[in-house]
Formats: C-alpha cells, structure tokens, sequence
C-alpha cells in the first residue's frame, strides 16, 4: 500500500517532469526561431549556425568523455570523414547533400566499429594516444589521395547545397537547419543517457569493476557508445560544410578535436547540454568582444584552467551550485 | 545451525592453484559451498583469500583447477556472463558508484534484470513501463532491507562508510541473486554498524548462498555455518567457525598476528 502510493507520486513526478521538458523544448525551439528572425546580420546568423554544428561534434566527444570516461583525441577522425563524405557527395559524385550525408554518417559509424575494437582495448592516456595517432594516419592518406579528396588542396567549389528546399547558402535558412539538427540530437542524447544504455554507459565510467560485477558488457558498452559518437562528429563535420565551403586535410587536426574538449569542458561534462552551453560560449564569446585570436586561446586557456580549479563540473556546476545556494538545497542531484 | 541445506553444491572448486610467475597465490583449494549456505574464507593479509574469492566468480583465471557454479564450469565464461546468471559480487573497495544517488546506484545494479533499450525509453512502450513499473517496487523493498529509504537522493560518495557498504549489498540484492560474493562486506565498521550488518545478512540469506570473505572473526563466527582458512597459500582447514579455532595452525598463522 505504501509502495503504492510512492509509486503514484514517482509517477506524478514523472509526468511532471515531462511537462517541464516540454517547455524546455518549447522554449528552445522558440528561442531559435527568435535568433534566426531577429537576427539580419548575415555573418552573426551563420556563425551561429556553424557553432550549433560545431557543438554536435562537442556532443559526440561528451558521449565518449561524459559517457564512458575516456578522452577521445581522434575524434576529430570522425568529423573530418563526415566533410570529406559530404564533400565527395556533392562535389565528385553529384550526389544530394541529404544522401551525402547519411552515406557520411553509415560510413563513420563502420569505420568506429572497427577502430573501436583495436583501439577500446586501451584505456586511459593509451586509448587518447592512439587514437589522435589514427587521425595522423587520415591526414596523410587526405593529402595523398588526390584524386579522391583533392590533396592538400582540399575540396572545394561546391555546387549550392540544400536540404529539401532550404538553400543552405541562405545564413538563416543554414542556422534553422542546424539548430533544429542540434536540439533532435540533443533530445535523442538525453533520452539515451536515461536508457538503460544510459545507465550502464554511466556505471561503466564510474566503476566498471562493479560494473562487470552487475552483469555490465564493459566492453560492448565501450564499443557501442565509440559507435554512437562517431556519426555524430561526423554530422558535424557534414554541416560545417556549407559554412567553410572547403574540406582539407587540416580537418583531421587534432586541434579540432581539442577545440571541442573545450567546449566540454567549459560548458560541463555531466550534463547532456553542457557541451552546447559551452559551444556557444566559445564561440560567441570572443565574437561579441571581438577579441583577437590569439588573445582568445590565452583567455580560454585560462578559464579552462580556472573552471578545471574551482569547479571541475564546468559553468553548468557554477549554475547549480548557485541555484542551490540560493534554494539552500544539498546534495542536490545535478547528474541529469 | 538449523539451516536447510541443499544436496547439490553452488559453488565447488577443486584443485585451485594459481601462480603469478614465479609466487604460488594459492595452492590446491578445494571446497563445497552447499545451497543455502553462509560460508566463510578467513585467514590472515596475503593469504590468498582475495585471489580465491576472484577465481570462485571468475574475474580471476587460475593456472590449474576448476570451479563449478550451480554445476556449471565457468572456465571460459566472461565475468558479466556468470554476474547475469544469478551470481553478485560486492567489492572491498570501490564498493559503490559514489558519484550517483543511492536510486541510481540501485537502477544501475538492475541492469542484469532490465533488457530495454533506447528506443524502448523514447516511445515508452508497455513493457518498459511495465517493467519500469516492477524496479520501482523492488527499489523501495530493497531500500527498505538496507535501511536507506531516507537517503534514496543522497550522493553515494558522501554516505558514511558502513552506510556505502549496505549501499552495496543493495546494488547486490537488485537482480535477486542465487549467489552472493562478499568481500570483507564489514571492515572498517563500527560495532553498531557490524550489528545492523550481521542482521542484513540474516535477512537476505533465506534462498540465497552466500560466501564472505572476512577479517572479523566475530562476523564469521555469527553468520556462517563453516568457514575455510587459507594460510600463505594453503587451505588449513573447514570447519565450523568455532572450530577452527581448535587448530593450532590457525591460532599460530591468524590469530597470532591479529591483535584480538
């Protein structure tokens, strides 16, 4: 009887707290509409869009870092198969940038498949070290194979591309598509940090002896979250795309994928949005003070190691701990 | 004790040795754990307790010997494989997920009770909730056995250390195994801890096995029906735990370097 009143009210909880997910949905989608219509400067709107492209591939590198515990390196490997994919697509084989894409996505979670199960043996500096390794492998094979990919040159000279009858040319039109593309990939991870998936991804980096011990596949649960992360990154390296209209062998520099460590770890890795938070800090920020490159990697250096200080959870931390304060609530549960 | 004990054996090892290059770990353990038991495996630091307890649930493979559980070698088998089977493990350190509550400590130990996957939780389909629905019940009879009820939001991390430890028993206990694997489930607690302890014990061990190794001979002594001591290496005796007592080489080799 007892349980069945908790029951109850875990189930009005529930259903509460799916109202409240819908208002958040609501109120993003609401908010990207507001940017994309308020907004006419055309350089602001598609750097917007870039960063919501970008901050998928911070997301994919949130499934392996927030998910499982490991720092993936090579994960830029992943983006970088996604412009080629969509570079190729377009460009060599004239195929649609829907198709393009999706063929970009199949091939990047294949290639994760078999990467993951040389590279998932290591744990640790050991797996990062080996799989930046792989990316130098990519970008030598990216100069070399002219004929594929361009060479050094790169690709580039696209026809116009679009997604059924948006002009991705058009900055408003490529900020819809990309946060709209942002906020599904945002509600899919959420769900699945929630799945059992979710769960045992999450027991895996905190203990996975004790994982193991409660029937946990540690090593199917590594390999399956590698093969979920890739296809992301590599989305986000297909709709980065239509902003940089050129594809090169740098894309497998391994400061891309550093780019969006930072971006983790400056928004949070224990939140599924804590990437975003951080995509568009990283970007907009230097943006709106108009700060000089190079005064932008000192100044981001330093918060990172500021934020890796004080509050090792990233800004969204900062957040909770002040809601707390003010709620005066402890042991508050900021893991969802 | 007036236990009802089953013919066949849970778990039975015959023959364990196990070498790290040139140091014997162990050297021919054989036993019997019957159904329905509490068994025990005492004897001082670097015994090989541990390095038994690893290879009787197959985290540890032995250099020679076999080990059977509810009849079936487990040589081969990987150790998540034997864990779905009905077997849990508690861990001396590490016990628990201590950056998750105590709810998300016992849903992540349902794991091997709860095959749904992503999609399952996006469109909420009938048996996910339904099955949804049942972890739910078992969470609140499993948080009412460990006596955490109160807790269920707390961060595990931050639990005292005899709270973490029933934590883990919990984490256990949530796919209902056949067979428990504690190990020094009650070092490091006090004597109120160790009392509410040994009654868990007592509450969980109807229809289950349950081996523990232990330091605390008066936690031996009021669970378990026999115990096995191992010395350097080499089982000594199984005996009832008061028994045990009675060899002069375990008086000499455990107890002599214990301080009670």
């Amino acid at each position: 009887m007892v349980a069945k009143r908790q029951l109850s009210a875990m189930d009005k909880r529930i259903s509460g707290q799916r109202a409240l997910e819908a208002f958040y949905c609501a109120c993003a989608a609401g908010g990207i509409a507001a940017f994309g219509l308020a907004f006419t400067d055309p350089f602001v709107v598609t750097l917007a869009g870039y960063t919501c492209a970008f901050a998928l591939f911070a997301l994919s590198i949130n499934i392996i870092l927030g998910g499982v515990g490991e720092v993936p390196l090579g994960q830029c490997l992943f983006f970088g198969i996604g412009s080629y994919g969509a570079a190729i697509g377009i460009g060599k084989l004239g195929l649609s940038f829907e198709v393009a894409v999706v063929a970009a996505l199949v091939f990047a979670a294949v290639c994760a498949a078999i990467i993951g199960v040389i590279t998932l043996r290591l744990t640790g500096a050991y797996f990062s070290i080996v799989s930046w390794g792989l990316t130098g492998v990519a970008m030598v094979a990216a100069a070399n194979l002219d004929h594929i990919t361009g060479g050094p040159l790169g690709l580039f000279g696209f026809p116009p591309i679009t997604v059924g009858p948006l002009q991705l040319g058009n900055p408003q039109a490529y900020f819809f598509v990309t946060a709209a593309i942002l906020l599904v990939s945002i509600l899919f991870l959420v769900a699945v940090r929630r799945s059992p998936f979710g769960a045992a991804m999450d027991s895996v980096r905190q203990n996975p002896h004790l994982a193991r011990a409660v029937g946990v596949d540690v090593a199917r649960i590594r390999q399956k979250a590698f093969m979920l992360s890739a296809p992301f990154a590599a989305l986000a390296g297909a709709l980065s795309v239509p902003y940089t209209q050129i594809v090169t062998p740098d894309v497998f520099n391994v400061a891309n994928t550093v780019d969006g460590l930072l971006m983790v770890l400056l928004g949070g890795a224990r939140l599924v949005i804590g990437p975003v938070i951080g995509a568009a800090m990283f970007t907009l920020v230097p943006q709106i003070m108009n700060l000089d490159p190079n005064v932008k990697i000192l100044a981001f250096s330093s918060m990172i190691i500021l934020i890796m200080m004080l509050a090792p959870g990233g800004l969204h931390q900062i957040g909770v701990t002040l809601r707390d304060r003010l709620a005066r609530k402890k042991d508050a549960d900021y893991t969802r | 004790m007036p236990t009802i004990l089953g013919e066949t054996p849970s778990v039975s090892a015959r023959d364990i040795v196990k070498r790290y290059g040139g140091v014997t770990a162990l050297n021919g353990v054989s036993l019997d754990v019957r159904e329905g038991e509490i068994f025990g495996i005492i004897g001082p630091n670097g015994a090989g307790k541990s390095t038994l307890f690893d290879i009787l649930c197959g985290i540890t493979v032995p250099s020679s010997g076999s080990v059977r559980i509810m009849g079936r070698e487990i040589a081969g088998i990987p150790s998540h494989i034997i864990a779905r089977s009905g077997v849990a493990r508690t861990f001396q350190r590490t016990a628990v997920f201590s950056e998750s509550t105590v709810l998300e400590n016992l849903l992540y130990g349902r794991h091997t009770s709860f095959r749904h996957g992503v999609m399952g939780r996006i469109l909420g389909s009938i048996s996910y909730m339904r099955d949804e629905q049942s972890f739910l019940s078992r969470v609140e009879e499993v948080l009412t056995l460990i006596g955490l009820a109160g807790e269920r939001s707390r961060k595990a991390g931050v639990l005292a250390y005899g709270v973490q430890r029933r934590l883990a028993i919990g984490i256990a206990l949530m796919a209902d195994p056949k067979i428990m694997f504690l190990d020094e489930p009650a070092a490091g607690m006090n004597g109120r801890e160790t009392t509410d302890f040994i009654a868990l014990i007592r509450a969980i061990a109807p229809s289950r096995t349950i081996l523990i190794v232990e330091h605390d001979m008066a936690v031996i002594r009021q669970l378990c029906g026999r115990a096995l001591v191992v010395v350097d290496g080499k089982p000594v005796v199984i005996d009832e735990p008061n028994h045990v007592l009675r060899y002069p080489e375990v008086v000499s080799a455990y107890l002599g370097t214990e301080d009670d």
